[in-house]
């Protein structure tokens, strides 16, 4: 049930929105980039300390803490450093570490990132047709989707992505569902897929050759270790991120060309859900727990959506619309029950 | 610029090496060694000396200096409250190879000036700032001409202090006359030192207090017109030193004001540098710079058109304002959206 709101109060509700934007636009400063480059001294070290442990190390203990250690910091590059540096959110610093070309550790290549997230599921969020990211074109999760056989086994084929969702994420941009459905040219992929190739291969060298060749004798569990806090990332991402969109409540749309900048603003609330955590959740998130401040405010440093949650939430309430919110638990359910319903023609 | 643009071309592809090489060891040579980086030239600042109550000294080791010729600037960066902000200082050393230890520059604290300010209040020995390449042709020519004239009026003392110290290297024989302007004696930096240069055979300095004028110069050197003429100083000072000379070449450096005005009123025809594509555009003044590009025949890069992809980002020189907030800025080297700015000057520079 998407709600509506009178061509001048869509109009003042973008105002108010516009007006947290350029606030929080001019207060940008020391503590913003502190905070980022924190988090990247985060990974960096995490990363160093889990490898070292696993290389050197002897016995299970020292494996459990190295592998740990590396699937924190790989899901802290993946969601807070990565996904939020290459949208641009750090562009305003002028660092040359900090733009929006960041490349991170990840099959996806940077360059099909931003295309497929930045440009397209941003630009066209929720809208059927147009937002790749609905279902990521294979999986119904919405009743308004065509039913196709296909979707049956989508349970299972869902946590199959979760566990390969690097590589359905790598694979994203490239169209391969739409390709395989006959909607495009096997050149065109082959095209597109390039850039993928080159960069999954030298991440499968990195995580499964590299590395363990590096190790002599710990080779096996270093090459375990990766696997693992691979799989870690991959499932802690997967989950984080279907809970955005997924959730019971959340609204399609049509496309509407003569959208105007508040019916913009509306569609990303309304088309997004956060999930309720402590601080260090929203941190490991990416701050993709506050999924709807994402959507309204893209570009602005992710660590600043939590204040903001309190003014949109405020903002929300006068106008009476819908703030979609709920538990981890309470999210991921609400996601398995729309996947396993969908399964099946409405 | 990205971190893999910064470096030199290598064999590994650039996603590659902007993935794991660049930012790893760059990372761990930053926490190492901090005034050392693989993607920009750091420099230590060794030394920071009060030549006047505004006029600073900042002696700086950098790493993998290029070499420079006296008389040329250098871009310095500093990032302020988050925000790097780049401006350009004149070198005050002479001439360096590649490889030299140390150089100098000379910093006046302008009014309202951010990174002037920055510099004099905040940044003393141990601190670490960005340096560019050098650049400029403020510069004296191999042989060194026989008689010559330097001119230097306030803050413009920097790069004639540099050639002065650079002839008396040379130490080939010469005719060499310095006029050294200042408001008042308290002002004049590097007096001292312009005398002691000027304490040598065939060479003079001649101290001058207040405005300088024509009439002044042309007492202070009464042969003007046969020397080579350099000078810096402000715009007025400038031109009283090319009327002196009566027609002869006199080379000017020009302190520009790095952080252009940004004009009011209605969107003006920009001409825009593209640095990439190396070419000039005229733009028609009507509507985002993306729009106006693309009718003038470009294709810069664009994804939502509305200021949130980052697709269009690019980095800018001059001014432009920036349709989402109404600000307008000329700070260089900033990042704007070609999607959601406009103009706000004649001249644009864009990395496009």
């Amino acid at each position: 049930m998407i709600p509506t709101l009178s061509p001048t109060e869509l109009a003042a509700f973008g105002a108010e929105l516009d007006a947290i934007r350029a606030r929080v636009v001019a207060d940008l400063g020391q503590r913003d980039v502190d905070h980022i480059r924190s988090m990247i001294k985060l990974v960096h070290y995490s990363e160093v300390g889990g490898r070292a442990l696993l290389h050197l190390g002897i016995g299970p203990f020292t494996f459990a803490l190295g592998t740990s250690l590396l699937a924190a910091s790989k899901i802290l590059e993946n969601m807070e450093v990565g996904h939020n540096v290459m949208h641009g959110q750090y562009e305003w610093t002028g660092d040359p570490r900090l733009t929006g070309r960041y490349e991170w550790d990840n099959t996806c290549t940077g360059d099909d990132w931003r295309h497929s997230h930045n440009v397209l599921h941003h630009t066209y969020t929720n809208i059927l047709g147009k937002d790749r990211d609905i279902g990521y074109s294979f999986l119904r999760v919405n009743p308004a989707q065509r039913w196709r056989p296909s979707h049956v086994v989508q349970p299972l084929t869902a946590l199959l992505l979760a566990t390969l969702f690097q590589w359905g994420v790598g694979l994203h941009d490239l169209e391969l569902a739409e390709t395989l459905r006959g909607g495009g040219s096997f050149a065109t992929l082959r095209r597109r897929a390039r850039g993928f190739v080159r960069k999954a291969a030298w991440q499968l060298g990195k995580d499964y050759a590299f590395y363990p060749l590096l190790a002599g004798a710990n080779a096996p569990r270093v090459f375990a270790g990766n696997l693992i806090a691979n799989l870690a990332r991959n499932v802690w991402a997967f989950a984080i991120i279907f809970c955005g969109h997924f959730p019971e409540g959340v609204s399609v749309f049509r496309d509407d060309p003569h959208e105007t900048r508040g019916a913009w603003y509306l569609r990303q609330l309304v088309g997004s859900a956060n999930i309720e955590g402590s601080r260090a959740f929203h941190i490991a998130s990416g701050h993709l727990s506050h999924q709807i401040e994402h959507h309204l405010f893209p570009e602005l440093p992710a660590s600043r959506y939590p204040e903001i949650a309190v003014e949109v939430r405020a903002i929300c309430a006068r106008y009476g619309l819908p703030y979609h919110t709920g538990s981890l638990g309470a999210q991921l359910g609400s996601v398995a029950k729309q996947i396993v319903r969908n399964s099946l023609p409405s | 610029m990205s971190l893999s643009s910064a470096l030199a071309a290598s064999p590994v592809p650039a996603a590659l090496r902007r993935l794991f090489l660049d930012r790893a060891a760059e990372f761990w040579l930053g926490r190492l060694a901090p005034a050392h980086s693989l993607i920009e030239r750091r420099a230590r600042v060794a030394l920071v000396l009060a030549e006047t109550r505004d006029v600073k000294t900042f002696v700086l080791e950098p790493s993998r200096w290029p070499g420079h010729v006296a008389g040329q600037y250098v871009p310095v960066t500093v990032e302020i409250d988050g925000r790097r902000h780049t401006r350009c200082y004149s070198i005050t050393t002479r001439t360096t190879p590649a490889g030299a230890p140390r150089i100098a520059i000379a910093v006046a604290r302008v009014p309202g000036g951010k990174v002037s300010n920055f510099l004099h209040d905040h940044v003393h020995a141990g601190a670490i700032v960005t340096l560019g390449d050098p650049a400029g042709d403020f510069v004296l020519p191999d042989p060194t001409p026989p008689q010559i004239a330097l001119i230097a009026g306030g803050s413009g003392v920097t790069p004639i202090l540099a050639l002065a110290r650079e002839l008396r290297h040379r130490n080939s024989a010469l005719d060499l006359a310095i006029v050294h302007a200042a408001r008042d004696d308290a002002a004049a930096a590097f007096a001292t030192e312009l005398a002691a240069l000027a304490d040598a055979p065939g060479a003079r300095l001649v101290a001058h207090r207040g405005p300088l004028t024509v009439d002044a110069l042309r007492a202070a050197i009464p042969d003007l017109a046969r020397r080579a003429i350099y000078t810096c100083g402000p715009a007025g000072m400038m031109d009283v030193v090319s009327e002196a000379a009566a027609g002869a070449p006199v080379l000017r450096e020009r302190f520009v004001a790095t952080a252009p005005r940004a004009a009011a009123g209605p969107q003006p025809k920009a001409r825009v540098y593209l640095t990439q594509a190396r070419r000039t555009v005229a733009l028609d003044g009507d509507g985002t710079l993306l729009e106006q590009l693309e009718r003038a025949g470009e294709r810069p890069a664009h994804g939502c058109r509305m200021g949130i992809c980052n697709t269009c980002a690019c980095t800018a020189r001059g001014a432009t304002r920036d349709l989402a907030t109404g600000a307008a800025s000329g700070e260089p080297d900033r990042t704007i959206h070609l999607c959601t700015s406009v103009a706000a000057g004649d001249d644009l520079e864009l990395s496009l």
